[in-house]
């Protein structure tokens, strides 16, 4: 993250503390990383749900073709998605907590 | 007899647990988020046992017996209104360091008026989710017992508003995680059981192929207690018993299509024989029970990603859900805890389907009274007849009584929240109030809260449970989530703008489904929307909130809320959020930084 200009003798941690142009600086650049992090996810969920019901309706063969006598579509509707949500949660929260961790390490600086 | 002494051992157990809370819990901080001192597996499995209700045990199974496989969508969507919690919402509200959702509102937009709003809101919300848990404790009693349906209505309200006044969420927390597990276990273990003891799925024509759902090889017997309209699918021999004395048994064919109303009494299906279904709902034949998408109403795309939408968004508009994520420790910890309920609550939503689709085969004589509501209780029975049924039956009675008390609980708990800490202080008008007296005023609040859904729930009788849930999560997606997501990430939301965008999602999402219930459930895409309005309710919230704020005067500059919000903890910054009102002693205090 690009640190922006310091008066001598101040540390991130003041500018935040005391709510100054720099600190509200520093918190903003974390709130659009942070919001851009979870929106980037969101799409990321919403490709794989949305697409979903669409290819059932339109593709018929998933109804047709039988695995372990269920149909393809009823396989797809029940095992696939609450998987990739836990991965989705877990990829996120190890993102958004990194983007903490920086910005801790930036504030604290001296 | 079993399954009573089931039912009782989880409504004692319960308030066991209840009563080592009550000994923990000495100070209001404790009564209201359990000092927030749980890890985040407790949190996880608490948030995951209080979010499993009525609708996902009983509710779930029995719409896919009724609408087919579509059902499921709905059981998708409940878990993914976590991930978009935990996207945007769990760790910078945990960070903000409110107790309740007014709290937030009001500290966030630093509007008093907008905290009235949201009480009013999460009384509303709170309230009419009440009522169909303590509906479903009625039908499940009687199905257990043959009680009178105001019983179970009573015996949960009860046990619910005393483990609440007395334990309070620190109670509650460990109560909620044991009935976590408690559920996993009363619904798994029958479901495995019964697809090892079938050989997995039978009559596979009645779910896949174009068969209607028929009686087994034994023919069928189905008690009428009222006058009960039905329609025959196809062409059906049948013969009924009146329960007038001296009728004799009368056999009648009916040809496709028929509809008539059987009097009281004992309907005779011979063996093989299709059932006929109960007038208002639909008979499937099995490869359109086993579409998930596609076709009309309940089935088409519209409807199924107005589905999606409306429980992905109102997850994080329901007060007992957002309560709870006070008692993390911290921002992380909330993600962390986030991350650990989607796990679990996908392990839960694997069940639910297979009595769906074990109940068409094995009981398809509840299409007759239109009764699949009760398929997660009497499945056992009708597929595994004899002590092992009894048993496992009693199983997911308890497992179903766990539900009811558990959502009971969280609900209680908000609502009684908000009765004691925003309604009853500013009726008095009073400032200063000893810890007592906030205490006793939470403990008779647990008490009030509950007499009105206890009221309506007897007068609602005749109304779908469906119907109320889907209100309260319309509801909630139309009102609190646009308030939290622009509160949250947008600087520039103003109180003005935020009551305006509530006040319109409420009465955009309430009159659709007025107007879906006085024109009777019209079909069609329309009606789907009617009945499922967050799809049209949730944009006009937000497009009010934005517009609205957008022409505001003069921009906020909500700097210290936002450093509230979003700063990592660890920074030993001055404490910026609202403070805790109990610890510094003084709920008036509400220092902005």
């Amino acid at each position: 993250m690009p640190t922006p200009e310091q008066p001598s003798g101040r540390t991130p941690r003041d500018e935040l503390a005391e709510a100054t142009a720099h600190g509200a600086l520093y918190l903003r650049r974390l709130r659009q990383r942070q919001l851009a992090l979870s929106l980037l996810a969101l799409i990321a969920f919403g490709a794989i749900v949305g697409v979903l019901p669409l290819a059932i309706d339109i593709v018929p063969q998933l109804r047709h073709v039988y695995i372990l006598g269920i149909p393809l579509a009823i396989w797809l509707l029940v095992v696939p998605l609450p998987p990739i949500f836990l991965i989705l949660g877990a990829l996120y929260t190890r993102r958004a907590d990194a983007l903490d961790d920086s910005f801790r390490e930036l504030v604290r600086r001296r | 007899m079993i399954a009573i002494l089931a039912v009782a051992a989880v409504t004692v157990g319960t308030v066991g647990l209840g009563a080592i809370g009550t000994r923990l819990a000495r100070t209001t901080s404790d009564l209201l988020v359990a000092s927030r001192a749980m890890t985040p597996w407790w949190n996880a499995a608490a948030i995951s046992g209080e979010y499993l209700s009525a609708a996902s045990f009983l509710g779930i199974a029995g719409l896919e017996m009724q609408n087919g496989i579509t059902a499921l969508w709905q059981s998708l969507g409940f878990t993914a209104g976590y991930l978009c919690l935990l996207l945007f919402v769990a760790a910078p509200l945990r960070r903000f360091g409110s107790y309740t959702i007014s709290d937030f509102a009001e500290a966030r937009l630093r509007s008093p008026r907008l905290r009235g709003l949201a009480s009013a809101a999460v009384l509303l919300i709170g309230g009419f989710y009440l009522v169909p848990q303590l509906k479903g404790a009625g039908l499940a009693l009687n199905v257990v017992t043959g009680a009178p349906y105001f019983v179970g209505v009573l015996v949960v309200g009860l046990v619910v508003s005393l483990n609440v006044g007395l334990g309070g969420m620190r109670g509650i927390t460990y109560v909620q995680a044991f009935q976590f597990w408690l559920k996993v276990f009363a619904i798994a273990l029958p479901a495995c059981l019964l697809l090892i003891h079938l050989g997995g799925l039978p009559a596979r024509a009645a779910l896949f192929g174009d068969k209607y759902p028929s009686v087994g090889a034994k023919g069928a017997v189905v008690p009428l207690s009222g006058p009960q309209a039905v329609t025959f699918p196809v062409a059906t021999r049948y013969t009924i018993v009146a329960n007038t004395p001296g009728a004799t048994p009368r056999t009648l064919h009916a040809f496709a299509g028929e509809q008539t109303t059987l009097p009281p009494g004992k309907l005779l299906l011979p063996p093989h024989e299709p059932v006929p279904v109960a007038s208002g709902t639909t008979a499937l034949r099995g490869s359109d029970w086993a579409r998930p998408v596609g076709g009309s109403g309940e089935r088409s795309p519209v409807f199924v990603y107005s589905l999606l939408i409306a429980t992905f968004l109102g997850t994080m508009g329901l007060p007992h859900i957002l309560v709870r994520f006070y008692t993390n420790p911290d921002g992380p910890a909330a993600r962390h805890t986030t991350v650990r309920v989607l796990g679990l609550l996908g392990l839960f939503y694997i069940f639910p389907g297979i009595y769906g689709a074990l109940g068409r085969v094995l009981a398809p004589q509840l299409y007759v009274t239109g009764a699949t509501d009760t398929i997660v209780l009497r499945l056992p029975q009708a597929a595994w007849p004899g002590t092992v049924g009894n048993v496992l039956g009693a199983i997911t009675a308890a497992g179903a009584f766990a539900a009811f008390l558990s959502t009971s609980s969280g609900l209680l708990v908000s609502i009684a929240g908000t009765i004691s800490h925003d309604v009853w202080p500013r009726l008095s008008r009073e400032r200063t109030t000893t810890g007592r007296v906030r205490r006793l005023r939470f403990r008779l609040a647990a008490v009030l809260g509950m007499l009105a859904p206890i009221a309506i729930a007897f007068f609602a009788q005749g109304v779908d449970i469906a119907v109320l849930v889907g209100w309260a999560f319309a509801l909630a997606a139309s009102t609190f989530c646009p308030l939290f997501l622009l509160g949250i990430w947008w600087t520039r939301l103003t109180a003005a703008g935020a009551a305006c965008g509530m006040v319109s999602g409420a009465v955009v999402a309430t009159s659709g489904i007025v107007v879906g219930l006085v024109l009777g459930e019209p079909s069609g895409v329309g009606g789907a929307l009617l009945a499922q309005p967050a799809i049209v309710s949730v944009p006009v919230a937000f497009l009010a909130m934005i517009v609205v704020s957008l022409r505001a005067a003069e921009r906020p500059t909500p700097d210290a809320e936002m450093l509230a919000l979003h700063a990592p903890e660890g920074l030993d910054l001055p404490e910026m959020g609202v403070r805790d009102p109990f610890v510094l002693g003084e709920s008036a205090t509400r220092t902005l930084g």
